[in-house]
């Protein structure tokens, strides 16, 4: 199948910043993408690039088999990162404008809006100014605003930023129902959880750069489990005598949760199996690498503050609504 | 187009189709236009509650007139009706007879008196609730009354603060008109044959093309201009501020990217400035459509109100509104809020306010070298334009034209300017651009 995306060697700075810097990619049809990273990594500024909002410096672009997201605009669905709805208009008449200018005509607006609204569990504020709405139910209307058309190609950029638990599962849920009717989603986020639950590829960008560049199971695959995370029956037992047995190469306590380091070699089932004969133990788990490991394997050495990077990419308080990236 | 058009749709109906903006155009200038007559009763309410003005005028007389000035400045000060004893001097007596009620009377120092004590007093008396104190101090000067050759000198009227002015100036009519009558007295000249003979009746006619003549009415001829003018400046004004501050909102509430997965920024842009124009003519075919039913109603002049006007009127619109709506939209699009704009706004506002300060000179001499020029100078020229073709010496048709074609050019140019500005400043947040940043944008895009 022809790709959706094609970048290369694209490249972007804005002034002495370098933005992006010089990057391949190629997004195929139907494909689910996650462009993960934390802020200020890219993320943005390689979206709009796609978007045509920006133009590179260098490099060549293609998107849905045109030079330039221009020519295909009602193909593509785009919530951007800053994202804001008309405060005094209603929310019916702020669906009906962006699917206007997508080229939907408003007989079949009519329908779409009000099947729309019921599928977020908003049905009953289309008559309501936008001002009215809370800050999550805008942003609901707002990726409303931006599949109306049934896009072939959906881009959001960081969709669930200021969502709570329940409406990022609504959302992603939806964001499953594009991607089955066939639209190619690509998606962009600084909380590797969320990338980890949604996509089926993964784009990793750090200062301007890819890093990473394949599928949740070839990730998982290359990345054997390293530690075993356990819990105490028994909290008077020390931890430590657990550095004893053979293959833990050490114990550390790390957020809370009592971790053993598998020494090189040993195979992760065996030394679970010894930690259960050697400690009351009431839980005992293999611990896969997950996303944010790896990405902080990646970029661990050029990043020297470990602790506020693993913070930001679990989507920590302090920078959950910032998302300032230029 | 398409979508250049559903924006327009937007901008017009979120500017023109709310309370407010029906409220400002239509409903605010109906409510003061009825409101005139009420102010004038309370004006006329205000009058009559004056409180009365009781004092003295000193008087020092050097010109030896003797008796017979005192009286005639006191029976002037006590008249109730000055055109019955001044039918020489309607505008004096005008001014006298509306002053506020006073009591006014006078006190005769004499000659070459010692005004030391009455200055003193000028000096110290002056607030308003003082009554029954000098008020002022008259020196009439030696030749007020016998010539010195064949010249006369007046008087001197000193007064003291915070006092009426219509109080002053029914005591300077009574003085004058006092010297006045003895003058005439003594020339032996009688006040009411010299009104008469100075009165002759004057019957201006102007001349059709079809040889009718209808009366003339040279305030018309010089207000036509300046409406047109103010009609063209708050129809282009009204809907670039709305431009600029619609630009803004988009920015600030981030709905701009929104927008742009949608449309390009030229279409947004064109967009914008197309709807705010729809606005803009709204209220110019508003305000124009009452003020042609104003002058038909209340006169018969209506041989300045050309079609051709009202044409030459709707396209130098367009090109005003377009030179001006681009560098609002490019504003907008630069800054953050509208307080940032308000720096780069000035210079634009400047610019535009030539035409205001420049009406007079334009519309009393329409064909001249000043008004020439500037009517081929964009972004004035439409203004200018508007001006000159409102007077009763309108430019010739070679010059109305080229004015446009410029104009048209001069638009292209803002627009073009404006584009790279709009395209760049939309989704530029953070310190707020100047002049120069913005012309690097422009070599940027």
């Amino acid at each position: 199948m022809a790709d959706a995306i094609v970048m290369e060697k694209v490249r972007k700075t804005f002034g002495e910043k370098v933005a992006v810097a010089g990057m391949d990619l190629a997004i195929p049809q139907g494909a689910l993408y996650g462009f993960i990273g934390p802020n200020g990594a890219g993320k943005t500024t390689s979206i709009r690039m796609i978007m045509s909002i920006l133009f590179p410096d260098s490099g060549a672009l293609e998107v849905l088999g045109k030079a330039s997201a221009v020519e295909s605009k009602d193909r593509i669905g785009y919530l951007p990162e800053e994202r804001g709805v008309y405060k005094k208009m209603k929310v019916w008449d702020f669906l009906t404008h962006m699917g206007k200018l997508k080229g939907i005509d408003s007989q079949v607006l009519r329908q779409r809006i009000p099947d729309w609204l019921t599928r977020v569990k908003l049905p009953e504020v289309a008559g309501k100014k936008c001002e009215e709405l809370s800050k999550g139910m805008q942003q609901k209307i707002q990726f409303i605003g931006s599949v109306i058309h049934e896009p072939d190609l959906i881009i959001l950029d960081e969709p669930f930023s200021g969502l709570d638990p329940v409406n990022m599962r609504l959302l992603r849920e939806l964001i499953a129902e594009e991607h089955n009717r066939g639209a190619t989603v690509i998606f962009s986020t600084h909380v590797m959880q969320q990338a980890e639950q949604v996509c089926d590829h993964i784009v990793m960008i750090h200062n301007g750069e890819k890093m990473l560049d394949s599928t949740i199971e070839e990730i998982r695959a290359s990345h054997e489990p390293t530690s075993i995370a356990f819990g105490l029956a028994d909290r008077a037992f020390d931890p430590e005598q657990l550095a004893a047995v053979e293959g833990v190469a050490s114990v550390a306590q790390i957020e809370g949760q009592h971790e053993a380091e598998i020494a090189q070699g040993f195979d992760g089932r065996d030394v679970m199996r010894q930690m259960m004969n050697a400690a009351p133990l009431d839980r005992v788990e293999l611990r896969r690498p997950t996303l944010e490991d790896v990405f902080i394997n990646i970029v661990q050495g050029e990043s020297g503050d470990d602790a506020s990077l693993r913070a930001q990419l679990r989507g920590g308080v302090a920078t959950e609504d910032e998302g300032g990236e230029s | 187009m398409k979508r250049v058009l559903q924006v327009a749709r937007r901008e017009f109906a979120s500017t023109a189709l709310t309370k407010g903006f029906l409220f400002g155009a239509i409903i605010l200038p109906a409510i003061m236009a009825a409101a005139i007559p009420g102010i004038g009763w309370l004006a006329a309410k205000a009058e009559e509650d004056a409180p009365v003005v009781e004092g003295t005028i000193a008087l020092i007389d050097n010109s030896g007139g003797g008796e017979q000035l005192t009286d005639r400045i006191s029976f002037r000060l006590q008249a109730e009706d000055f055109a019955a004893i001044d039918p020489t001097n309607p505008l004096e007596a005008v001014g006298a007879v509306t002053g506020s009620e006073s009591v006014i009377e006078l006190d005769p120092l004499g000659a070459d008196a010692d005004d030391t004590e009455v200055r003193e007093a000028l000096r110290t008396q002056y607030t308003e609730d003082v009554n029954g104190e000098v008020l002022a101090l008259a020196i009439i000067s030696e030749h007020a009354i016998t010539p010195d050759g064949g010249d006369y000198s007046g008087f001197e009227l000193l007064h003291r603060r915070k006092l009426d002015d219509r109080v002053i100036s029914k005591m300077r009519g009574s003085i004058r008109g006092a010297i006045k009558d003895i003058r005439f007295d003594r020339a032996e000249i009688d006040e009411k044959q010299l009104a008469i003979l100075s009165s002759v009746n004057s019957d201006t006619q102007e001349v059709s093309e079809t040889g009718e003549t209808t009366e003339s009415n040279p305030l018309f001829g010089i207000l036509l201009p300046i409406a047109m003018m103010i009609l063209l400046m708050i129809s282009v004004m009204t809907g670039g501020q709305y431009l600029l501050t619609t630009t803004i909102e988009e920015k600030s509430s981030r709905i701009v990217e929104v927008l742009l997965s949608a449309v390009s920024p030229m279409e947004l842009m064109f967009g914008k400035i197309l709807g705010q124009m729809g606005v803009g003519l709204v209220l110019m075919a508003i305000y124009s459509g009452v003020g042609a039913g104003a002058l038909l109603y209340f006169s018969s002049t209506t041989g300045l109100l050309t079609p051709q006007l009202f044409v030459s009127l709707a396209v130098f619109f367009v090109l005003a509104y377009i030179m001006i709506a681009s560098l609002m939209a490019a504003i907008g699009a630069a800054v953050n809020d509208l307080r940032e704009a308000q720096s780069l706004m000035t210079p634009v506002m400047m610019t535009f306010m030539i035409p205001y300060f420049l009406v007079f000179p334009i519309s009393r001499a329409p064909n001249s070298t000043l008004s020439t020029v500037l009517s081929f100078i964009p972004p004035v020229n439409p203004f200018v334009m508007v001006i000159r073709m409102g007077t009763n010496s309108p430019p010739p048709l070679w010059q109305v034209l080229v004015s446009a074609l410029i104009g048209a050019v001069g638009a292209y140019a803002f627009v073009w300017f404006a584009a790279k500005v709009f395209r760049v400043g939309l989704l530029m947040y953070g310190k707020p651009p100047n002049f120069k940043t913005l012309i690097r944008w422009v070599r940027m895009a």
